[in-house]
């Protein structure tokens, strides 16, 4: 008996949410609106972030030393400078090993093959690759090195400060922050507005029936949810349509901004996820429909 | 089955019904008369808890309506068929699904809707206007189908508000028969009505009500004011 009751529960709802095409057309697409920003939010959120991590994992110090130091002196070096607390990890690439990734990064450039084999001796310096623990300590590290007592061995330190790039879009980032958590929070108010109207509209068309329902003892519940299942389904409706809209937009993005950024993003990656963002445009637009609907509910529907 | 107690209610400072005694056994066929205002209606909305008492007490089939929570309001109204002057069909129904509404809301299985309704149109004489929609019926028509979609239930009680307030002579007479069917068929039958001829014409208890109290009572009652 209580299937029944929640199949004929659902099934009004489906009617009132088919029955009055324009309105649900005026709702759904309201949603549509408020789940593209706050997805365009999230995803423009979550490149930045990337840019940003990206950027700070390509910031380092190499420091080139004279090809006549030996190997045990620049990890003797090494070790001491491993000791400084701003000091995150130091990374050495010997001379063969420089020439080798060289060559394999050069692989397809005949010109560059040739000449490197004309070439007897070894034409690139050991290195020492430093990362700092934070990006303020680049400078000052660079400085320190080329200023010690280890001038003496150091051919040159190589330091390219993105610092400002990384300023520059941690302000977006930031930037993203405030203007999509601020458009979500206005649209999102809009939607609720628009669907508690709507579902207002919906109890007033049908206030015969509610009247009639009540006086042949049909219960609260089965009364109120067909309307809490009418916004749900201008919910669902709504996160389908988006995400629909949102996979041609990934396609379209992901491999640009892999290029741009040297990343791997793909549909899988956390915060790129279609099934995720679909699961979040789908729990907002359910939170969204659920409000609207309780309060049109409470307001309107006297039982 | 009823039984008002000391029952009084007040709508903004005005006693719509004051300190009434009643009681009503099942299978009886009661009519309650009395001018417009007279507490009447308020008296019947009461019994389907539509309005909630102010004083006193009142019991249906012993059990005390105050008690009974907002939730357990519609099982009440199972029990009974409601049947009012403007007999709030929907239009946009047949009357066969205007009585299968009242069904599908208390969750009957479609087939046991089917064999009811069909059965019930019979009753109420109405066979052969399943398929048409109120606006294809004359007013005894309609009034058939909301006695129809009442008796859905199989009510113990049917409330009939004024029923006959909107129909002819030859209608009117046609809608009392039909409750003395459904009365003898042993439903308990509360009638509220204006009309001295039905009244007249039943020769059963007669509560005659006015400004609020039960003015006169009669056990083969006439329409007196």
């Amino acid at each position: 008996m209580e299937s029944i009751a929640l199949f004929r529960v659902i099934k009004t709802g489906a009617t009132n949410f088919y029955r009055n095409f324009w309105l649900s057309a005026t709702a759904t697409l309201i949603m549509v609106i408020t789940l593209a920003i706050l997805t365009l939010t999230l995803v423009t959120f979550n490149i930045t972030s990337v840019a940003i991590q990206n950027i700070q994992e390509r910031v380092d110090i190499s420091v080139y030393f004279k090809t006549q130091v030996s190997e045990q002196q620049i990890l003797d070096i090494r070790s001491e400078l491993e000791q400084l607390p701003e000091i995150a990890s130091i990374k050495y690439v010997s001379a063969a090993e420089a020439l080798a990734s060289f060559k394999e990064k050069h692989s397809d450039n005949q010109l560059i093959q040739d000449s490197l084999g004309q070439l007897t001796d070894n034409p690139l310096p050991p290195t020492l690759q430093v990362k700092a623990k934070s990006l303020d300590e680049y400078p000052k590290i660079a400085e320190e090195l080329s200023k010690s007592n280890y001038a003496a061995f150091i051919d040159k330190v190589n330091f390219q400060d993105n610092r400002s790039v990384i300023e520059r879009l941690s302000r977006i980032l930031s930037a993203v922050k405030r203007l999509g958590v601020g458009m979500a929070v206005v649209f999102c108010f809009i939607a609720i507005l628009v669907i508690f109207n709507t579902i207002r509209l919906t109890i007033f068309n049908r206030r015969e029936e509610v009247e009639i329902m009540k006086l042949v003892g049909a219960t609260n519940w089965y009364i109120r949810w067909p309307f809490i299942i009418e916004s749900i389904f201008y919910a669902i409706a709504a996160s389908i349509i988006t995400i629909l809209l949102t996979i041609p937009i990934f396609n379209y993005l992901l491999p640009r901004l892999n290029i741009y950024l040297g990343t791997n993003l793909t549909s899988n990656t956390w915060g790129f996820n279609l099934w995720i963002i679909f699961a979040i445009q789908l729990a907002t637009a359910l939170i969204l429909g659920i409000i609207s609907s309780t309060i049109a509910i409470r307001r309107y529907l006297r039982i | 089955m009823i039984r008002f107690e000391k029952v009084t209610k007040t709508y903004k400072d005005k006693k719509a019904i004051e300190n009434i005694d009643l009681e009503i056994k099942h299978g009886e066929f009661v009519s309650i008369v009395g001018v417009s205002g007279a507490g009447k209606s308020t008296l019947l909305k009461l019994i389907f808890g539509e309005e909630k008492v102010d004083e006193g007490k009142l019991y249906i089939d012993d059990i005390d309506i105050a008690s009974l929570a907002d939730e357990d309001i519609p099982y009440l109204r199972r029990k009974i068929g409601i049947v009012f002057q403007d007999m709030k069909l929907l239009p946009k129904k047949t009357a066969y699904e205007n009585v299968a509404f009242a069904m599908e809301v208390a969750g009957y299985p479609k087939d046991k809707i089917t064999h009811d309704v069909s059965k019930i149109l019979d009753i109420v004489g109405l066979k052969d206007k399943t398929h048409n929609f109120p606006d294809e019926m004359s007013g005894g028509e309609k009034q058939r189908v909301a006695i129809a979609r009442a008796l859905a239930h199989k009510p113990v009680l049917l409330i009939a508000d004024e029923p006959t307030g909107n129909l002819d002579e030859v209608n009117s007479f046609e809608i009392l028969d039909l409750l003395q069917k459904i009365n003898q068929l042993g439903t308990t039958v509360l009638l509220a009505t204006h009309a001295r001829d039905l009244v007249n014409k039943i020769q059963k208890r007669v509560i005659t009500m006015d400004k609020g109290r039960i003015s006169m009572e009669q056990a083969k009652g006439h329409y007196k004011l």
